[in-house]
């Protein structure tokens, strides 16, 4: 059984292309992210699968059945949404139950429903307050007891934790994360948080101006992202990216110049702030750059770099206390932590 | 934290003394003219003073004048219940009549606002003129909507609406749905269209279908201002004067006589002041009792929301 | 399917609308016309218009100070009511005092009160004080029924306006009444301006309390009407241009506070 985007265009009546032939294919049970920045196509690409849109072009496939003319509640398709859209003149219990009367069950098979997964989010000692009385931690947890309790084949979360505040996000996320494992169900999350997804997802679908960028397993898109948008937006702080030119194997950028495995000519090379390594003592092998500005993050230091006009971050978890802004510092790039982008598209070389 | 900040913003506007000047004659002015008519209004449904007969003065009779009201008076009763009558048959028509029109303008109309400006306008008329303006038109000789009612058989011949004992309630109930229902369709609409959108989706996704969704999510989420249409509309129908005075002026005979023309011949035709006083005390409570049920369910409410 | 519906809905939108507007197009074509085309036992919609219905009545019958005194109620008791009204709402939107709310009720039962209830002692007030018959009995009755207006409606503008704009002018300087005046009024003026307009049609529509208030002298249109019917030929003409005269600039005024209609209807509970 799979869910497939078969392009999938959508327009909106003010000339915007949310959606621009997306093709998207995963199977059932999978924690599927979609990821991006806003703007880019993600909550429609989710609103579409819950029905709630009409794309402009292409289908959309469950289990190979066309269902892009079939209303939301025939889809069995749960919904949470990001400012939880509760109804605010029900009790937590009539929200929770509310998807079960509309299916006509009977009221104690409800009853028992509501209470098991109430229990699965730890809401069942407020199933009696109404949705004002409910922190926001809590109301969010309703909105995904509700979206479950029917137990629909696929759950679709749209930014659901981008209400919450910082701490409350880290817990939430872990919840989603022992539900999903618990569960199995095949759950659809909407986010702008690399981390939510890299944490979350079996899968994540990068998309970018309505279109797909990258769909991979977290390891992969953060070990081989596409090309150099993915490779920025994924970790923090961002991937360096480096212009330059190689010659005779060497590439030069300013005060840098290390040994790649590639072409002359122009070329972007990529590192994460983490790879780069600190060099005890000046080699052949190191660059020297001049430290701009230290954060210390603890337990990491972040040191900043400037490189002729360009900076260049690196995160250690090695002592710098002897370092200071304005000093040398030698510099290691591993070969094998190297990414190489083509310089004018920025799509991943090799 | 916000309400305490609040009250100490509050604390010091009145320290420094600015609020109670700027209170002051507002308050005053009600007090005066307000408080002070309704307290008079009490005191003189006790006596019976009356400036048709020299021989009332105006001497205190305690509740004599209630005693004769609530027990006696059969034409007090009968326009109460007329009145009753009255707002709860125009109302009811009007707030079914009026959602239906606010709904369908919600629904199909894009483009509303020269559509609402233009039902707008019954509401807006001096209530004499609407009686004016359907006095004319129900003419017995030469009204137009005389005219087609009869060429549509609806009417006979020799009769005259406002002459038809049978026919005058009924008629002046469809001049105050005429009037007032654009005053419900122009508030609900309103309220429709300040609906969230995601409750609707979130029940979509829930598998509720239209008629759910109306039933479990529009209704219960437009229920302060479908109150507030209600009460509001109450209120008013309950002190209708204007419009009836012009067109039959209670008749014929008592037959469209409404508390409020009661109340206003008593006072102002028989001149009997203590007795008409009795009577306005009686409306004015009822008009108190509904915009006390107003305040705790409509504004309470809404402000408590709104925090 | 979508579309038939959508076409049977301006088809229903459409009647109501002709039956909401008909009535008043036949007034303003009765005003024009001349006895013989009112009194036509089948309705007239083509005639030849005469204007001889407006100077007969406003000339002839001396209608015309009627509209001066429905003029000067309205203006006066708007003018009245807006500058005591306002001051308070902007109190009542600022600060908190014991019984706040309670106070803000009862201001709106004396928007409620039945003028019926209210008119007799009004009545002998402004008889013992010699103001039966003069305008200025009316424009203080309509004052008392449009400051709630006034306080109702006004409260929420100021409410709208955010505190700090108070603060910001009272640490440029502006004392508290400076900045009410100076800075939160200018702000308030759409609002203030809608509720003015507002005040001045409920004053001008009025009846009740012009009726019993004034007998004579100082009666305003609305007054004037029921005097030109009788039980026997009726002036139908004449009563149809005055009725026109005294609804007209009444509909002008509504187009403009359309945007505030809602929330003035509501006392501010709808915002619209």
């Amino acid at each position: 059984m799979a869910v497939s985007f078969k392009e999938v265009t959508k327009r909106f009546p003010d000339g915007t292309t949310a959606l621009d032939r997306l093709d998207l294919e995963f199977d059932l049970g999978e924690f599927i992210v979609l990821l991006g920045p806003s703007g880019s196509g993600k909550t429609t690409a989710c609103r579409l699968l819950a029905g709630l849109e009409a794309p402009s072009g292409g289908r959309i496939e469950i289990g190979g059945k066309d269902i892009t003319d079939l209303p939301p509640r025939f889809r069995d398709i749960g919904m949470v949404f990001q400012n939880y859209a509760l109804y605010s003149h029900k009790s937590v219990f009539e929200n929770i139950a509310y998807p079960l009367r509309i299916r006509k069950v009977a009221a104690p098979e409800i009853e028992r429903l509501v209470k098991e997964v109430a229990d699965l989010l730890r809401i069942g000692d407020y199933l009696h307050r109404k949705p004002a009385q409910l922190s926001g931690g809590q109301a969010q947890r309703v909105a995904v007891a509700r979206a479950l309790v029917w137990e629909p084949a696929i759950c679709l979360m749209d930014e659901p934790l981008s209400n919450l505040d910082a701490l409350l996000r880290l817990h939430m996320r872990t919840e989603l994360n022992r539900l999903h494992r618990k569960l199995d169900k095949t759950f659809v999350f909407v986010t702008h948080d690399q981390e939510e997804a890299m944490t979350l997802a079996t899968r994540i679908a990068v998309l970018r101006d309505g279109k797909l960028v990258q769909f991979d397993e977290p390891r992969t898109i953060y070990r081989r992202p596409a090309n150099r948008f993915v490779a920025e937006f994924m970790g923090r702080p961002a991937m360096n990216t480096i212009d330059g030119m190689v010659e005779g194997g060497v590439f030069r950028a300013g005060d840098i110049a290390c040994a790649v495995d590639c072409a002359d000519g122009p070329l972007m090379l990529g590192i994460r702030p983490e790879q780069i390594e600190l060099a005890d003592h000046a080699t052949t092998s190191s660059v020297t750059l001049t430290v701009d500005v230290k954060e210390a993050i603890e337990p990491d230091t972040l040191l900043i770099f400037q490189n002729r006009g360009n900076s260049v971050t690196l995160r250690t978890q090695s002592n710098c206390d002897a370092i200071e802004p304005g000093q040398p510092v030698g510099l290691r790039f591993p070969k094998e932590a190297l990414h190489y982008f083509d310089a004018r598209s920025g799509e991943r070389l090799r | 934290m916000k309400t305490m900040n609040q009250q100490s913003r509050g604390r010091f506007l009145l320290d420094r003394g600015a609020s109670l000047p700027l209170m002051l004659p507002a308050t005053l002015l009600v007090v005066v003219f307000l408080v002070g008519p309704f307290y008079y209004m009490a005191y003189t449904a006790m006596t019976d003073l009356s400036f048709a007969n020299p021989d009332q003065k105006g001497a205190f009779v305690g509740l004599d004048n209630f005693r004769k009201l609530m027990r006696d008076d059969q034409i007090f009763w009968s326009s109460f219940w007329l009145t009753i009558r009255f707002v709860v048959v125009s109302v009811t028509i009007e707030f079914v009549l009026g959602f239906a029109l606010a709904w369908l303008i919600w629904r199909f109309i894009e483009r509303q606002r020269l559509l609402t400006t233009l039902l707008l306008v019954p509401m807006m008329l001096a209530p004499v003129a609407v009686g004016l303006i359907w006095r004319l038109l129900l003419q017995g000789d030469f009204g137009m909507v005389t005219y087609y009612l009869r060429k549509l058989g609806i009417l006979s011949q020799a009769s005259a609406v406002f002459s038809s004992p049978g026919l005058v309630m009924p008629t002046i109930i469809a001049i105050d749905v005429w009037q007032w229902t654009p005053f419900v369709t122009l508030i609900i609409l309103a309220g429709l269209m300040s609906l969230p959108k995601t409750p609707f989706e979130a029940a979509t996704m829930d598998g509720a279908g239209p008629w759910r969704q109306f039933v479990d999510i529009m209704l219960p989420l437009l229920r302060p201002i479908i109150a507030l249409v209600l009460l509001l509309r109450g209120i008013d129908a309950f002190k209708e004067f204007d419009k009836v005075f012009i067109m039959t002026g209670g008749g014929p005979g008592t037959v469209s006589e409404l508390l409020s023309i009661y109340a206003y011949r008593v006072n102002f035709k028989n001149w009997n002041l203590g007795y008409g006083a009795a009577v306005s005390f009686m409306v004015y409570l009822v008009v108190l009792i509904l915009c006390s049920i107003f305040y705790k369910a409509v504004y309470w409410k809404s402000s408590a929301e709104r925090q | 399917m979508n579309r038939s519906y959508k076409i049977l809905a301006i088809g229903v939108l459409a009647c109501v609308l002709i039956i909401a507007l008909t009535p008043y197009v036949w007034m303003l074509l009765t005003s024009f016309k001349g006895r013989l085309d009112i009194l036509s036992p089948e309705p007239r919609w083509l005639f030849t218009p005469t204007l001889s219905n407006y100077p007969a009545v406003f000339i002839d019958k001396d209608y015309l100070p009627l509209v001066f005194n429905s003029l000067i109620i309205s203006l006066g008791s708007t003018v009245l009511s807006v500058v005591i009204g306002a001051p308070a709402a902007y109190v009542f939107a600022r600060s908190d005092f014991a019984g706040k709310e309670d106070l803000f009720f009862f201001f709106l039962t004396t928007r409620m009160a039945p003028p019926i209830s209210i008119a007799v002692p009004l009545f002998l007030f402004f008889t013992t004080l010699g103001l039966t018959d003069t305008v200025y009995a009316v424009v203080i009755a309509h004052t008392s029924f449009n400051l709630s207006l006034v306080v109702w409606m006004m409260r929420g503008f100021f409410a709208e306006i955010p505190k700090e704009i108070d603060e910001a002018a009272m640490m440029d300087g502006r004392s508290r009444l400076g900045a009410f005046v100076r800075v939160i009024v200018p702000l308030a003026a759409p609002g203030l301006a809608a509720t003015a307009v507002l005040c001045f049609i409920l004053s001008w529509n009025e009846f009740l309390y012009a009726f019993i208030l004034v007998a004579f002298e100082g009666r305003p249109l609305t007054v004037g009407i029921p005097g030109l019917i009788t039980p026997h030929g009726t002036l139908w003409g004449q009563v149809a241009a005055v009725a026109v005269v005294a609804t007209l600039p009444i509909l002008v005024f509504t187009f403009l506070v359309q945007k505030h209609l809602v929330r003035g209807l509501t006392f501010g509970a709808v915002k619209g």
